[in-house]
């Protein structure tokens, strides 16, 4: 005899699984702190590159000039600005990563306990 | 308003039967729009501008996931302004992938969206997007607004620039990447437009979840209005040269197609909304329940009564008989009720009888079949 209620949870289970649920899983198998340091890394990986090429276009841009001033600058205070300017970047992204991950973290911990409990369910009602 | 809700229900279904069909033509028929759009606008490689190349590019987008669509339009926009100067080339490519790599991470699910964006502006009907957006989406996706409008007008100077890029000798690469790196940064109507689509966006998101009656129409509304109030102070502040009737009718558009995603999306009879409340050891309840506006397909029962056309029988009966009988079964929708993920759609019933005696079956009324099957 075919169950109508068990075979709505496990079209719903199954439905969760292939959509977002595949990368919720994916999500919930780190521990939060793990998770949040792996996006922060990968976030401080992409800021630094982002800002190379940033720096390289502002390089480019008044090339002439800049090579023509290279010398007469002070280079230890040039530098010193350039990686002020790149520590604001990268710890302003890194901050907003942080606060996007935890907050994407808990939803996807909200999202897989409700589905964890359905089939907590479904597992019941074979047992019935 | 049945008619609209029963046409309604057979778009869902014909989409449910062929989506396995539908979705990648859809797929390639962006894909398609999207590289011709391209090769329209830009069109300095002409190696690049064949309808077989195109083609096939298209078909390849349509059964890879939908982040390919964005990947070919930008190797064909790289490839075209390549075609045109190396230095803005090297431009277009630097600011792709600062995109890509500060903004695109956190929203890859908006590929759609960033795609549709520029589309829309090229065909001059921007304002669909963030009210759709708001609609559909959530606040993430003002990211990929943002990158859409960004692209359009990356691309749009990288046009108006052209005829300057081609009077200026080879060796003047500084000056190229200076006109086009100044053209995109110091483009006004550029940064107007992306503040005027976020907050259009967060607006519209905002009242739409509301406990309100006719949340998502107020907030449609209110998104086009801030959108046009926007545009206009950016027009006031920074002279971006926005035509008013041309972001009015836009707007106008962007209305309908927003009640047009509200009747697929959110179609509620708010006269029938209910008011609970209820408690437990733990709380007090305050429920609102606003029925979905629903109509039961019509159902279709036909039944073909065939005689078997045995020699013999063809003499008591010469002729087959067929019997059809179909009835309509449409509740209105004020008799619609709140219902689940389950729907109440029962499909017509097809019913065929052969090899049985005419003679026979003669006896038998439409009551009997429905107890037979």
């Amino acid at each position: 005899m075919l169950n109508e209620e068990r075979i709505i949870l496990m079209t719903q289970l199954a439905a969760y699984e292939v959509n977002e649920g595949k990368r919720n899983v994916k999500i919930g198998n780190y521990f939060r702190s793990d998770y949040i340091a792996i996006q922060v890394l990968k976030s401080i990986v992409s800021a630094s590159i982002a800002f190379a090429i940033v720096f390289a276009l502002y390089v480019l841009y008044d090339f002439e000039n800049f090579m023509q001033d290279l010398y007469k600058i002070d280079l230890i205070a040039f530098a010193r600005d350039v990686l002020i300017r790149y520590g604001i970047s990268v710890v302003a992204y890194g901050v907003i990563t942080y606060i996007i991950c935890t907050y994407r973290y808990s939803r996807v911990r909200r999202s897989l306990k409700r589905y964890y409990h359905n089939l907590k369910k479904l597992s019941s009602m074979y047992r019935e | 308003m049945t008619g609209l809700l029963e046409f309604r229900e057979k778009i869902k279904q014909l989409y449910i039967k062929t989506e396995f069909l539908l979705v990648p033509f859809l797929k390639f028929l962006l894909a398609l729009v999207a590289l011709i759009t391209l090769n329209g606008q830009l069109g300095y490689m002409t190696k690049l501008d064949n309808i077989a190349i195109v083609l096939i590019v298209a078909l390849m987008c349509s059964f890879l996931p939908n982040g390919f669509i964005i990947l070919f339009a930008a190797l064909f926009s790289l490839l075209h302004i390549y075609a045109l100067s190396m230095e803005a080339a090297a431009v277009s490519l630097c600011m792709y992938l600062v995109m890509f790599l500060l903004f695109f991470r956190f929203s890859p699910k908006d590929s759609l969206v960033v795609v549709l964006t520029p589309l829309l502006c090229v065909m001059k009907i921007p304002f669909v997007i963030p009210l759709a957006v708001g609609l559909l989406c959530g606040p993430a996706s003002i990211v990929s607004i943002g990158c859409g409008v960004f692209v359009y007008y990356l691309l749009d100077t990288v046009i108006s620039s052209a005829p300057t890029i081609n009077a200026m000798g080879e060796d003047e690469t500084t000056a190229k990447l200076r006109l086009v790196i100044d053209g995109i940064l110091g483009n006004k109507a550029m940064l107007v437009m992306i503040a005027a689509f976020a907050i259009t966006v967060l607006v519209v998101y905002l009242i739409r979840r509301m406990s309100i009656d006719h949340s998502w129409t107020i907030a449609m509304v209110a998104g086009v209005m801030t959108n046009i109030v926007i545009l206009l102070i950016g027009d006031l502040l920074y002279d971006t040269n926005m035509s008013v009737v041309s972001v009015l009718l836009g707007s106008v558009l962007a209305l309908a197609a927003g009640k047009l995603i509200e009747f697929f999306r959110f179609c509620v009879d708010y006269s029938r909304t209910e008011k609970v409340q209820f408690e437990d050891d733990e709380y007090y309840y305050y429920v609102k329940a606003v029925p979905k506006m629903t109509v039961s397909m019509a159902t279709k029962t036909v039944k073909k009564i065939n005689s078997q056309t045995r020699m013999s029988q063809q003499t008591r009966n010469p002729s087959g008989r067929s019997v059809v009988t179909e009835h309509t079964g449409r509740r209105p929708s004020g008799s619609s009720r709140v219902q689940g993920n389950r729907g109440n759609y029962r499909g017509g019933r097809s019913v065929t009888i052969n090899g049985q005696d005419a003679g026979d079956m003669q006896d038998l009324d439409s009551e009997d079949f429905e107890e037979l099957f």
